[in-house]
């Protein structure tokens, strides 16, 4: 997903937003939704068929898959594929792209958290105001259009092909959203709390630590997923700035695998499957954190 | 008598110094984020503005050359052709987008039973790559060896990625497949929280289903619609992973989008002048886009809750 | 807040910051790739592909055994993107020590940013080295007078092959002339066999099309024109004629169904000719080695066909002439260190095109470019294919360089990109020519 021009009303409006148990059981007294229902059942299974097709494909054998019918399972399940995707060094690449999203979203979000802090505590002076409309003008800039630059300053850096070159310009461009969102959230927090902090003799410093941390750490936990999330399938910037292939992310992996064996679709299928099996995994078990806070930020 | 007075708090000096509601030193809490933005977001873009000053085949030693990179960008038929590609895909996700997150996000407001199990669903396309689904998709596709191929039906076994409408198709397609459940939640989570008595109300005079949908469903959202739509436009103006593992610009220029065209122009025919000055054409897009779109959804600042 | 709240969130984050530090640290070190290899070691970049991979790495190793100090680090890219790569590795001071490429307009675009070593005073103190080759090889490897690379590996002109299995049921004959061919198409297409494969996507497959329709139309001093810079030299009625005759043969579905979006790299178009989907195909002479590694019994079994591409009927071109790649060339990284520089020079006496490599490159069906190979051929097992291309390349009149390699790589892409829109039938000739044109000499 690229960058965001600030969404109107970020804020969770506790005020205004209704609470759940108004909308209840509309489904038992009211007339079916056909139109929407069609469209869901039917979007469901658009979104169902490819992610079957490549899961039931990766465990055919290469002969297999231009005999059968591609949609029925196969007869013989194989982890052939699996075993060659992981021969071609995917455990490393794998081990990349934790580096580098670990690398960048921790730094990111700590930098935004603080800078977030900084303000929404003291934004009326002049500094912090004129930092926060250059963080809100970063939401419109997209990657894609200074990648040119950026190459030119991992080389003069002597960064190119490290890892770190990915994770530096990662930082920077989750830095805009990242500081929309906290901000939003940190100014959620009642100022009284801030004040009696003050009056028993507390440093920012500490009440950042003490006070906005703990009441914020929901936003902290979305906002960490969302970023890693998108550093963790960025491909531009590997396309551009790793030429190695021991230094390769996940993606770029992906990508130069299927380039040379792209007519052994099975194959194909399993690296596809070992590349998202880690993000669905964490997704499933962490989905509750991520929903709620998305679609709080999003509702109104 | 001497009284043995407290003494005063270290915070009252600063809390005098601050006008406003006292707080201590908090500036500085902003340069490490500020010293990377700049570093690697704000001197890339006045570097990108600089570079389309200058002539540089990527290789060699960079010329500064005035105009020549604009003039040779502006006179190229491939930059309006660019810019063609890529309002169409922005128009063509719309399009398709909008009305199907809608209706999709209503039917999952109303059906709690469902809801869990179709929102884990919806969001795998969301947690995967680009060029993970932009590969998937190029097999599932292939005329000769996918599913149409297998499949036996005709329909399906277009050339879908080397015809150049089709192909077109195809894009504004898989990027609708990955981003539409995305946008389902967020109407979703819009929509749960317009209040029932709205409805209530509608029902005693007598609005049936779909006059309900569209004048209070529909208003209610709408800004949620402008956010939506921000992130959908926004976003289609930049695509580059998908497009380029899918058709890599093709069939010919089909799918050539301005992002596209850049990368070409830059790291395919050695020119990152020209390149660039496509580069700073898709941020001043971009902006004016972001700026329109603000321009037409108001100020958001009203409640919409009148009447509730 | 309760202090166990804080202090979980404080171990929270003191174990998240030891995981990001941890990962910061581990991607400052920088890789022991081609750009920074070991000290007595030189890298080496070729393509990916097999069989030619297994041939190029087997030297390497070769090499590697005979020179425990100073060895090579090979690493493989595939086709396209190599194209890319190679470029932004220069570009940052990270290109590898030895350089694969085409010679020719890419090799110049290196030259003039004094990106490769001038290896002319080491050919002339090496001469047995120069000896030992093509003399027509060292033509893409000389610019503006200077040799810059080293000619290595096969040549390689373009073959028309044929699936004799398909044309025996459909009781067809090869084409002898153009006219042949568009008879053959409805033919074929009736059948329900693609007369000609195309990997479409790759661009500079559709280009051997091109090549030999204006060669066999007007010559080989159409495109010599366009090399030269002359101005408007695409708007030649023979360019113009020859750009039709393509389209002509794309309307009458001429080629295999879906072909813009095959690519090249994987050999996908190679298994529409053997799996008999496909009656024809024209495509370069490399393709022998994994048709016949991965085609079953298509070419043990004899059913593989081959000629050079036919005369068109009124055209002046020779009939014996050819395109494609007049070698491999090698080129030596100008920033590379004195030591690594070393290595190379040395590999390329004593490390390339020796016996074995030689033996290799015979067994594939290529033909290396070192004289007296000749010999070799007739008792390989592919005596008769190796036969045809040695005779091809050897009494061409003239063996053009492949197009995209011969010009500048802007020009390349543009050729390229317009290519693939005459292919799709989405601009005329007359667009091509003009906007060929705008980039003469670029």
């Amino acid at each position: 997903m690229a960058t965001v021009v600030a969404p109107e009303g970020g804020r969770v409006d506790s005020a205004a937003a209704p609470p759940r148990s108004r909308r209840r059981r509309t489904d038992e007294r009211e007339p079916r939704n056909w139109v929407g229902g069609a469209a869901g059942w039917l979007w469901l299974v658009i979104v169902v068929v490819p992610l079957y097709w490549i899961v039931i494909t990766s465990f055919k054998t290469r002969a297999n898959y231009f005999t059968t019918n591609p949609l029925a399972p196969p007869s013989s399940p194989t982890m052939e594929n699996y075993r060659f995707v992981l021969d071609q060094d995917f455990a490393r690449y794998f081990v990349n792209s934790v580096i580098v999203t670990f690398g960048a979203v921790v730094p990111a979000v700590a930098v935004s958290f603080m800078a977030a802090y900084a303000i929404v505590r003291a934004g009326e002076g002049r500094f912090l105001r004129a930092t926060n409309s250059m963080f809100l003008l970063g939401l419109a800039i997209p990657l894609q259009a200074v990648i040119i630059p950026i190459y030119l300053i991992i080389i003069r850096l002597q960064l190119y092909d490290t890892l770190l070159a990915i994770i530096l310009p990662s930082i920077a461009f989750a830095i805009p959203l990242s500081v929309l969102v906290l901000g939003n959230f940190i100014r959620d927090v009642p100022r009284e709390l801030f004040e009696s902090m003050r009056m028993d003799g507390a440093t920012e410093w500490t009440m950042l630590w003490r006070l906005a941390l703990p009441l914020t750490r929901p936003a902290l936990v979305t906002v960490g997923i969302y970023q890693g999330l998108t550093v963790w399938n960025n491909f531009l910037l590997p396309l551009i700035l790793i030429q190695s292939p021991e230094q390769r992310p996940l993606p770029l992996a992906l990508w130069a695998f299927q380039g040379q064996y792209g007519i052994n679709v099975p194959a194909i299928a399993a690296s596809v499957v070992l590349t998202a099996l880690p993000i669905v995994i964490l997704y499933a078990v962490g989905r509750r954190q991520l929903l709620s806070g998305l679609t709080a930020g999003f509702g109104k | 008598m001497t009284v043995i007075v407290p003494p005063a708090p270290a915070v009252q000096t600063t809390r005098s110094a601050s006008a406003a509601g006292g707080h201590g030193p908090v500036g500085w809490m902003v340069l490490p984020a500020l010293v990377v933005f700049v570093a690697f977001g704000a001197v890339p873009l006045l570097g990108v503005l600089g570079l389309s000053f200058t002539t540089w085949d990527g290789l060699g030693v960079i010329h500064p050359s005035g105009l020549t990179s604009w003039h040779a960008v502006l006179a190229d038929p491939g930059l309006p052709h660019a810019m063609w590609v890529t309002f169409k895909i922005m128009a063509l996700s719309w399009l398709f987008q909008t009305p199907m997150s809608i209706l999709i996000g209503v039917f999952l407001a109303g059906h709690q039973r469902y809801r869990e199990f179709l929102a884990i669903l919806y969001f795998i396309p969301l947690l995967l790559s680009a060029a993970a689904i932009a590969i998937t998709y190029k097999a599932l596709l292939d005329p000769n060896f996918g599913l149409g191929a297998g499949l036996g039906i005709p329909l399906l076994q277009q050339d879908w990625l080397g015809n150049s409408t089709l192909a077109l198709g195809v894009v504004v397609f898989v990027v609708s497949w990955q981003f539409i459940p995305f946008h389902s939640l967020i109407y979703q989570g819009a929509v749960r929280q317009i209040p029932r008595s709205m409805y209530e109300a509608a029902a005693l005079d007598g609005a049936g289903r779909v006059r309900q949908f569209f004048s209070i469903t529909l208003p209610q959202l709408k800004y949620t619609i402008i956010t939506s739509s921000t992130l959908m436009v926004v976003g289609s103006l930049t695509f580059f992973d998908l497009i380029f593992v899918l058709t890599e610009g093709g069939p010919g220029d089909a799918t050539r989008s301005l992002a596209l065209e850049m990368y070409k122009t830059g790291f395919q025919a050695n020119l990152m002048g020209p390149a660039s000055a496509i580069a700073v054409i898709l941020v001043v897009v971009g902006l004016l886009v972001a700026l329109l779109l603000r321009r037409l959804g108001g100020r958001g600042d009203e409640s919409q809750l009148e009447g509730a | 807040m309760e202090l166990g709240q804080l202090s979980l969130s404080r171990r929270n984050f003191l174990g998240l910051s030891a995981a990001a530090a941890g990962a910061l640290a581990l991607s400052g070190c920088g890789s022991s790739g081609p750009g920074q290899a070991k000290s007595g070691e030189a890298t080496y970049w070729f393509l990916s592909g097999q069989p030619q991979q297994d041939i190029r790495q087997g030297a390497v190793d070769a090499f590697d055994k005979k020179n425990p100090d100073g060895t090579i680090k090979a690493t493989t890219f595939q086709n396209d993107a190599y194209k890319t790569k190679i470029k932004t590795a220069l570009g940052a001071g990270q290109g590898p020590t030895i350089i694969w490429g085409w010679g020719g307009g890419g090799l110049k675009s290196w030259v003039d940013a004094h990106q490769v070593e001038d290896l002319t005073s080491w050919f002339g103190s090496n001469a047995d080295v120069k000896n030992r080759l093509f003399p027509s090889s060292f033509g893409p490897a000389t610019i503006d007078g200077k040799i810059y690379a080293m000619p290595a590996e096969t040549v390689q002109p373009i073959v028309l092959y044929y699936n004799k299995r398909v044309f025996d049921k459909v009781g067809a004959k090869p084409p002898q002339s153009w006219g042949d061919i568009m008879a053959l198409v409805p033919k074929f297409n009736g059948a329900g066999v693609a007369p000609f494969s195309l990997a479409g996507q790759s661009r500079w497959t559709n280009m051997m099309w091109l090549e030999f329709a204006f060669d066999r139309v007007g010559g080989s001093e159409v495109f010599q024109a366009v090399f030269d810079g002359q101005p408007n030299a695409w708007s030649h009625p023979a360019s113009i004629q020859g750009l039709t005759m393509v389209q002509d043969l794309v309307k009458a579905n001429g080629f295999v169904k879906g072909f813009a979006s095959i690519v090249a790299d994987q050999n996908a178009d190679q298994a529409l000719l053997y799996t008999d989907k496909a009656a024809m195909m024209l495509h370069g002479s490399w393709t022998y080695a994994s048709m016949k590694t991965d085609g079953g019994d298509f070419v043990t079994g004899g059913h593989l066909g081959w000629m050079n591409f036919p005369p068109v009927e009124g055209g002046k071109g020779d009939p014996s002439d050819t395109v494609g790649n007049p070698g491999q060339y090698l080129s030596i990284n100008a920033s590379a260190s004195a030591e690594q520089k070393d290595i190379a020079k040395k590999f390329f006496s004593e490390g390339v095109l020796q016996d074995a490599e030689i033996k290799q490159w015979i067994d594939t069906g290529g033909v290396p470019i070192v004289n007296g190979a000749d010999k070799e051929l007739a008792s390989s097992d592919d005596a008769e294919f190796l036969g045809f291309v040695y005779d091809t390349a050897s009494k061409a009149k003239v063996f053009a360089q492949s197009w995209d390699q011969a010009l500048s790589p802007t020009a390349a892409e543009t050729l390229l990109d317009n290519i693939a829109k005459l292919f799709q039938l989405s601009i005329t000739p007359q667009q091509f020519a003009d906007s060929m044109n705008a980039v003469i000499g670029k």
